[in-house]
């Protein structure tokens, strides 16, 4: 069984990032990683491989050229391969989620494991968007995923509950924080990863153009926190509830 | 003077509402975190300039009361409380918390006493520059007091302890004049180095209300990882080999026994092992770039991997987001908290030689083991500056007011290895009352008698925190 996970090079969840002056976010020197949620389904993916349920894990990232870093990041930890899809592009879900259907097109995986969002703009999107271009069954937000031949039984967190759903290869499968604990890549893996090999393509190469259709209007950060004062009396207090915070 | 006429005195100074009396106000500042010491004063102080503390040593000194200086009350040892409830003005900075002045160009800044090590931080970050002092306490602890005690923290391989960061110093002194000692020189050989004797004096010498201290660029990558190893002599030999490779890059290198991580994964909600086979020790190791992460990352592979060539270490990992960095500190930060849930602990802060480390530890755990066979022995620590703490815990099934009983042997047969050894019983927390005894009787009678002399030099009526260090 082959299994295709998208990793995303993003912003560090740790990092607080800051609005520069011209409206962007400063992405200078700021420290990047692996989606948190990918490196979830890199997990899951490389417990299949030692359950001996799946044989091969392609890690496929689209993005600038350091993504490879993020793709080394999941060879260390125990994928068998990469694609990187360079791209300098803003890419939206819809274009990602393109590039990826000509990948799997291609490559013919039995599931394909994403996150269910990305931490930098959080779109939650792409792999429910993949499903429909491969129209294949999806089982999003995973907290629990179990194999048994071409049956694949999904343990969804929803709104108050659990759901659990049984579907059938191929299928998509994005996952949740709690589906599992991602491991250390360890050195002996690390050195080891350096010599997997990585193919290197384009979008165009799958005859598709990266171009956003969006357009950013405006990044505003969060409105400063204000301090707070020392109130005299419970009168005062009830007097600032009721004309400052306007909640009385 | 009656006391209701002396504080009324120092009320004028600071203003009314920056004098307190009332014990529902005073508590905070009179109990250390801990709660291992409870003191008394006559009033708690809080001025806002060196002009308000030079006016109240004056009315000290002429009403022969004395002050103890408290900044963060983080420390360890008991030097920021008072004990005298008619004689004692604690006097706070925390109200002297301004920045003078940022200087990037000069790559320095100006701070008053009181500034928080956190606001510090940032400040320095807002000229994208680095202030590289830095300990666990770093919320609460702030620049007088840091400097008092000459605070070193995790930092120290890579750029020193509070003193080789310090340019320059401003003091209130006995006699209540201001010494303005705020120079940014980074030379300056005009005869004795007046700062660095107020530099670890423990509040003993004068009041420290500002200092200027130097900056650094922000390096622009970092790495951490954990090593699995069998002996600390292997972890020495890393250090060895690491630091000679990195040229400088190395900026942590810590100690973690087995039996602290077992602790630390027993007690500690949100841990897990790193490494999946278990090792007797551990590593843990961080490397600057001034390129990038990728860089630091890089470097700290190829050392890693000569390390596992020549057998030094059995695995290792390195952390690849800043969750997983912070995994790993917490590993080493929680040492403390777990040895606490683990039952009663005794601690010594010690340094030896780095070239007697190894020896040293070995004997260590024979001589305490000869005397307790159950003691449980949790020697961990900044390896890397030749300082480990070595805690030791209660033997399971031991009552802990029997353990805690055994405190002076165990001391004893510790600090009189670390004498035989050339080192230090005091490491990085200082003395204060807590170990001012031990200094005593093991300080050569040369020097305490040189400190003895300065003491007298420069507060010759004992008006600063009397019945500390000395
Ligand atoms: C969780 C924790 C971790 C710690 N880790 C470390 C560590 O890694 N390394 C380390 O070195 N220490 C460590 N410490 C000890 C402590 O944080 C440091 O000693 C710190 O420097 C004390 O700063 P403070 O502002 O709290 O000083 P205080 O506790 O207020 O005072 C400490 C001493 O300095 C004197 N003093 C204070 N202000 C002045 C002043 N303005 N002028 C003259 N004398 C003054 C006091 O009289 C007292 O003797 C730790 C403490 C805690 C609680």
């Amino acid at each position: 069984m082959k299994i295709l996970v998208p990793i995303k090079r993003v912003v560090d969840y740790n990092v607080r990032v800051q609005v520069k002056p011209s409206g962007s976010v400063d992405l200078d020197n700021v420290k990047m990683s692996m989606n948190p949620f990918d490196e979830i389904a890199v997990e899951e993916a490389i417990r299949l491989k030692e359950q001996n349920k799946a044989k091969e894990i392609i890690a496929i990232s689209i993005g600038p050229a350091q993504a490879s870093e993020t793709i080394r990041t999941a060879l260390a930890m125990g994928a068998d391969k990469g694609i990187l899809v360079q791209s300098p592009e803003r890419l939206e879900p819809l274009n990602v989620a393109k590039i990826l259907k000509a990948i799997a097109d291609k490559e013919k995986p039995d599931l394909i494991i994403l996150g269910k969002q990305a931490i930098d703009d959080d779109c939650n999107q792409t792999g429910q968007m993949l499903a429909a271009l491969l129209n294949w069954p999806q089982g999003t937000f995973a907290s629990k995923l179990e194999l048994n031949g071409d049956s694949i039984t999904v343990t969804r967190e929803v709104d108050g509950g659990l759901q659990t759903l049984a579907l059938k290869r191929p299928a998509i499968i994005t996952t949740d924080l709690r589906l599992n604990e991602p491991r250390y890549a360890t050195l002996p893996n690390i050195m080891k990863a350096k010599k997997k090999p990585i193919e290197q393509t384009t979008p165009e190469s799958y005859g598709i153009n990266p171009a956003p259709r969006l357009e950013i209007l405006e990044t505003l950060p969060p409105k400063e926190r204000e301090g707070g004062v020392k109130v005299e009396s419970i009168k005062e207090l009830v007097e600032k509830l009721r004309s400052e915070a306007g909640i009385l | 003077m009656p006391q209701a006429k002396t504080l009324e005195t120092i009320a004028r100074i600071i203003g009314a509402k920056n004098l307190l009396t009332h014990p529902s106000d005073t508590k905070p500042y009179l109990t250390e975190w801990r709660e291992n010491y409870r003191g008394k004063a006559l009033c708690i102080a809080l001025p806002l300039s060196p002009k308000d503390i030079s006016e109240i040593v004056k009315l000290a000194a002429k009403e022969k009361l004395h002050i103890v200086p408290q900044s963060g009350n983080t420390g360890l040892v008991g030097g920021q409380i008072p004990f005298d409830k008619n004689r004692a003005i604690l006097v706070s900075l925390a109200r002297m918390n301004k920045i003078r002045e940022l200087n990037p160009t000069n790559n320095s800044i100006t701070a008053e006493a009181g500034c928080i090590l956190a606001n510090l931080h940032h400040t320095a970050e807002t000229a994208n520059r680095l202030f590289p002092l830095t300990l666990a306490s770093k919320g609460s602890s702030q620049l007088g007091g840091l400097l008092a005690t000459n605070a070193g923290g995790h930092n120290v391989l890579r750029y020193g302890m509070a003193r080789d960061l310090t340019l320059g110093l401003e003091c209130v002194l006995a006699n209540g004049k201001i010494w303005h000692g705020l120079r940014a020189l980074r030379k300056d050989n005009r005869g004795y180095d007046l700062k660095n004797l107020f530099i670890g004096s423990e509040g003993t010498l004068g009041i420290i209300t500002a200092a200027v201290l130097k900056l650094f660029p922000i390096p622009k990558g970092e790495t951490t990882f954990l090593a699995g190893l069998q002996t600390p002599q292997q972890a020495l030999d890393c250090f060895h080999w690491a630091q000679a490779r990195s040229g400088g890059a190395l900026s942590a290198f810590e100690l973690i026994p087995r039996i602290g991580m077992d602790f630390v994964l027993k007690h500690i909600p949100e841990t897990r092992d790193p490494i999946r086979n278990p090792s007797p020790c551990y590593l843990l190791g961080a490397l600057d770039s001034e390129i990038s992460a990728e860089d630091a990352s890089e470097k700290a592979q190829a050392i890693l991997s000569e390390l596992m060539e020549k057998n030094l270490i059995k695995d290792a990992v390195l952390a690849s987001s800043e969750a997983r960095r912070e995994a790993l500190w917490k590993l080493r930060e929680s040492m403390s908290e777990a040895q606490k849930r683990e039952g009663a602990s005794l601690k010594h802060d010690i340094s030896v030689p780095l070239s007697k480390m190894a020896r040293f530890l070995e004997e260590a755990e024979a001589a305490v083991k000869a005397f307790l066979p159950e003691a449980r022995i949790v020697a961990f620590g900044h390896i890397g500056d030749g300082n480990l703490h070595i805690n030791i815990s209660q033997p399971v099934g031991m009552s802990a007011d029997g353990f805690l009983a055994l405190r002076e042997k165990i001391g004893r047969i510790l600090y009189d290895l670390v004498e035989s050894f050339d080192g230090s019983i005091s490491a990085e927390h200082g003395i204060g009352v807590l170990k001012r005894d031990e200094l005593a009787r093991r300080k050569s009678q040369t020097e305490l008698e040189m400190m003895r002399q300065i003491k007298r030099a420069l507060d010759p009526d004992n008006l600063f925190n009397p019945g500390k260090l000395l």
